[in-house]
């Protein structure tokens, strides 16, 4: 230890004479002390406030809101023999998919400390057992689901009775569910909706189902600094939470979702990877992803009245890159959509094509310009922010 | 100094030949007669004076004898105190290292299986013991596992929901996977209290590479109940005929980390940095013969509630009482070797425990929350000894390894992911006795029919020794 302290007071004396000399050397003609740069101001809080009601209290609402409809239009399947009750609940389905794709881009909070994000959307499906429940199982219901693994509960498991195995198709006939697969649907939408009720709850009523005084988890993220605010210590904290959750999804997009499945060429392209692949909906979750990234960043959803949100931030520092941000973005969430190229093709197949590779290239070169921009152009921001 | 006695001697013979000789012209001459007087006065003089000195001289040599006597004792008394107590302390060191290659699933879904390789310095094991005196003994064994590195896991109440923090520790793992103080008054019994081993399972007795035939400790074990089990508490044991017996009062488990895939095994407290025990658990196993030196039947059996010992006490009301049950046989005879074990287990309110799993802030059990309200598994080992017909110090052995942690659910159906079934051939070589080269190769298979089987290999080189 006493060695340490040695070489950092040597390393320090060795740093401040160097940077005496050079400072020497260039001031050999006396000029006028600059000012040094302090960096942009911007008063957060009502970005800050924004964001959260708006954005993401608004998107949990709806959430649970689409988590109810749900429940309803799988209900209805029952007894149904009606070809367009299954219709109603597939898009009933992709309806509460957004949102909640929307969402990832600040999966932060109750999301996170409750688990719910795998009790939702578990990845991969785990089929076997699915079919075993069905084959075995006598009934379902919402508590006894809640007790099994989270592979076989959740979107994708509702998405697999819903749309079939997505292999040449993602239309499946009324007739071909059976009744077992519209119980554990019921069941399955019934924990489903108790998971988006909670969440929504977390957020605006308690953040800890354990304590009845906790408080909404909104309010956490609107006061930070309060003495009674054990999360957030500042507002640079939240700025910084909310910016590490673009980043995270961007990469998640790029690296992941998309890069995964894709593989380094076609021999090693997987598609049993490709998320919401029964659905065919995997390109419009990627582009809800991404399209959840603008959102925190315009700071309200696509098409609404425009309020404050990072990008008010990132302009008070650098208006340029907080143009090339915002567009940046809209880039990645126009060459995801891309994919599919003329012909609607779903991203399974996409992957598999010597074109749609290379369309699915061009997307993830967009994700990886927008994170790098993200990662080393906006989050170094808050260093410069006089808060 | 015989130098000096020689001198001695030639004066004293000159001084008698001087006056032993008649001498006529001396008789007649007084005045030199007084003076050979005087000159042999003068001589028996210094003979005296050096006879005193030679006296004086020996006294010294004998007080210098005494002293040289006096420290030599000294330091044998020294030597066999040293020997004592290095008889007293005794130093064993055992390990293993692995090469695997198995055949891997990326995911649920996937069925096309990819095989990788692995390789391991799976343990490096150190004990120390010391006899304090006849009746009052220690003993300390430190595990250095995987040279990689290692986790420990803490809860820290005054976070957010109260949080679980895992801190990675550098400089791999290092566990005390025993430390007991030993009281034995006799054969028939002592005690034993620290951190011990628990009687249950057959790998907790048998553990050193020479002690099981697979290259790797049996798998069945392992995915239902913590090996090489370990806790802190108190025993007695001994051995009354043949008859082996111990019973243990011990620290339980932790249902929190129970998980699908293991059973009660995740549970063992060493993650964490304190262990919670609030519950305690008895631990009980009676023998006739010895398992470590060769043939013998036993039972074991554990019971213990594992509720209490929950860092988050709220979330769980009722009791997760555990038990297991252990039915072992070995038979040890010759170039013949057999033995088996078979485990069965209880978990009460399971579907509870899952729940208060699934809903823990923070814990993650993830996918792998439900638990088996029943769990088994068994294993069989034989083998058979070549040194006994050819000249080569080999075993070959198969083996079966089956587990199912998830055998019964309490509501719904259990999922059968999780019943495998590894079958094997191998050999053991012994180049010298203390130590050994392991080759197995087996077939891998879970009870899930779109599941491929999937063939396994594995090598291993393993060591111990006693000092």
């Amino acid at each position: 230890m006493r060695f340490n302290y040695t070489a950092i007071s040597l390393a320090l004396v060795a740093t401040l004479s160097a940077c005496g000399g050079s400072g020497s050397d260039d001031t050999s003609t006396p000029t006028t002390p600059t000012t040094p740069t302090t960096g942009f101001s911007f008063v957060a809080t009502e970005m800050i406030t924004n964001l959260t009601d708006d954005v993401i209290v608004a998107g949990y609402a709806d959430l649970a809101a689409k988590g109810d409809a749900l429940l309803l239009a799988t209900q209805t399947l029952l007894t149904s023999t009606v070809q367009a009750d299954l219709v109603a609940a597939q898009n009933a389905w992709k309806s509460a998919r957004q949102p909640w794709e929307q969402g990832e881009s600040h999966i932060f909070g109750p999301v996170d400390s409750l688990s719910i994000d795998p009790h939702l959307d578990s990845w991969p499906l785990n089929t076997t057992d699915l079919q075993t429940q069905l084959a075995n199982s006598n009934g379902f219901d919402a508590d006894t689901i809640k007790g099994w693994n989270d592979d076989v509960q959740g979107f994708h498991t509702m998405e697999y009775l819903l749309f079939g195995d997505g292999v040449n198709s993602n239309t499946k006939l009324i007739a071909d569910l059976s009744t077992k697969e519209r119980e554990y649907l019921i069941a399955l939408a019934e924990v489903f909706r108790d998971y988006t009720a909670q969440l929504d709850d977390a957020w605006q009523v308690s953040h800890n189902p354990q304590d009845a005084n906790a408080k909404p988890y909104a309010e956490l993220l609107k006061t930070p600094g309060d003495a009674t605010n054990t999360i957030y210590s500042s507002q640079l904290a939240v700025i910084e939470e909310l910016i590490n959750g673009m980043i995270g999804i961007v990469d998640e997009v790029g690296n992941g979702k998309i890069a995964d499945p894709f593989g380094e060429s076609l021999t090693t392209a997987d598609t049993s990877k490709v998320e919401s692949q029964y659905s065919w909906n995997s390109l419009t979750d990627f582009s809800n992803n991404i399209i959840g990234v603008r959102n925190v960043y315009q700071g309200e959803f696509t098409g609404g009245a425009d309020k404050q949100g990072l990008i008010d931030f990132v302009t008070a520092a650098d208006a340029t890159l907080a143009t090339r941000v915002a567009s940046e973005i809209d880039d990645a969430i126009l060459k995801i959509q891309a994919i599919s190229g003329s012909t609607s093709m779903p991203f399974r197949q996409a992957i598999l094509d010597a074109d749609g590779r290379a369309r699915t290239q061009v997307a993830v070169d967009a994700l990886t310009k927008l994170q790098a921009t993200l990662q080393s152009d906006v989050l170094p921001l808050l260093s410069d922010w006089n808060s | 100094m015989n130098k000096k006695l020689t001198l001695l001697a030639v004066s004293v013979a000159s001084v008698l030949g001087l006056s032993g000789m008649p001498n006529a012209q001396a008789a007649t001459n007084t005045e030199t007669l007084a003076k050979a007087i005087a000159k042999q006065e003068a001589e028996i003089t210094i003979l005296k004076q050096q006879l005193a000195t030679l006296a004086a001289e020996q006294k010294q040599q004998q007080q210098q004898n005494k002293q040289v006597a006096t420290q030599v004792d000294t330091v044998v008394q020294q030597a066999t105190k040293a020997q004592d107590r290095l008889s007293r302390f005794s130093f064993n060191s055992y390990g293993s290292a692995v090469y695997t290659s198995d055949e891997y699933f990326d995911n649920v879904q996937d069925t096309s299986a990819e095989r990788r390789s692995r390789t391991d310095l799976e343990r490096i094991v150190t004990e120390f013991g010391y006899q304090f005196t006849d009746d009052w003994s220690m003993e300390v064994e430190i595990e250095y596992e995987h040279g990689g590195t290692g986790t420990s896991l803490e809860y820290d109440g005054f976070d957010e929901f109260g949080e679980f923090e895992s801190e990675v520790e550098a400089g791999g793992e290092v566990v005390v996977e025993k430390a007991e103080i030993r009281y034995r008054t006799s054969k028939a019994f002592g005690v034993k209290f620290g951190n011990i081993h628990l009687p249950i399972g057959l790998s907790s007795m048998l553990h050193k590479p020479n002690q099981y035939l697979t290259v790797q400790r049996h798998k069945s074990e392992a995915a239902m109940m913590p090996t090489v089990w370990n806790e802190n508490g108190i025993g007695v044991y001994g051995e009354v005929a043949d008859f082996h017996y111990q019973a243990q009062v011990v620290s339980g488990l932790n249902s929190e980390y129970f998980r699908t895939y293991d059973w009660v095994a995740s549970g063992h407290q060493k993650r964490f940095e304190e262990v919670n025990a609030d519950d305690l658990a008895f631990a009980g196993r009676i023998d006739y013969g010895n398992f470590k030196t060769g043939s013998a039947v036993g039972v074991a059996y554990y019971y213990g509630n594992t509720s209490g010992n929950r860092h988050k006490s709220n979330k769980l009301d009722v009791d997760g009482a555990l038990s297991i049950v252990s039915v072992a046989g070995a038979f040890v005879e010759g170039p013949w070797i057999l033995r088996g074990q078979y485990l069965y287990g209880s978990l009460d309110n399971a579907d509870a425990i899952t729940q208060a799993n699934k809903t823990t802030p923070g814990l993650r059990p993830g996918n792998f929350a439900q638990l088996g309200s029943e769990s088994q598994s068994f294993f069989v080992e034989a083998g058979v000894k070549l040194d006994e017909w050819f000249d080569i110090p080999m075993t070959v052995f198969a083996n079966i390894d089956y587990s199912n942690p998830l055998m019964a659910v309490e509501t719904g159906t259990a999922t059968k992911r999780y019943e495998n079934t590894w079958s094997s051939v191998g050999i053991n070589y012994f180049p010298i006795p203390e130590i050994v080269i392991k080759a197995e190769g087996g077939l891998h298979q879970v009870a899930v029919a779109s599941i491929p089987d999937t063939n396994f290999f594995a090598l291993g080189v393993g060591y111990q020794f006693s000092l």
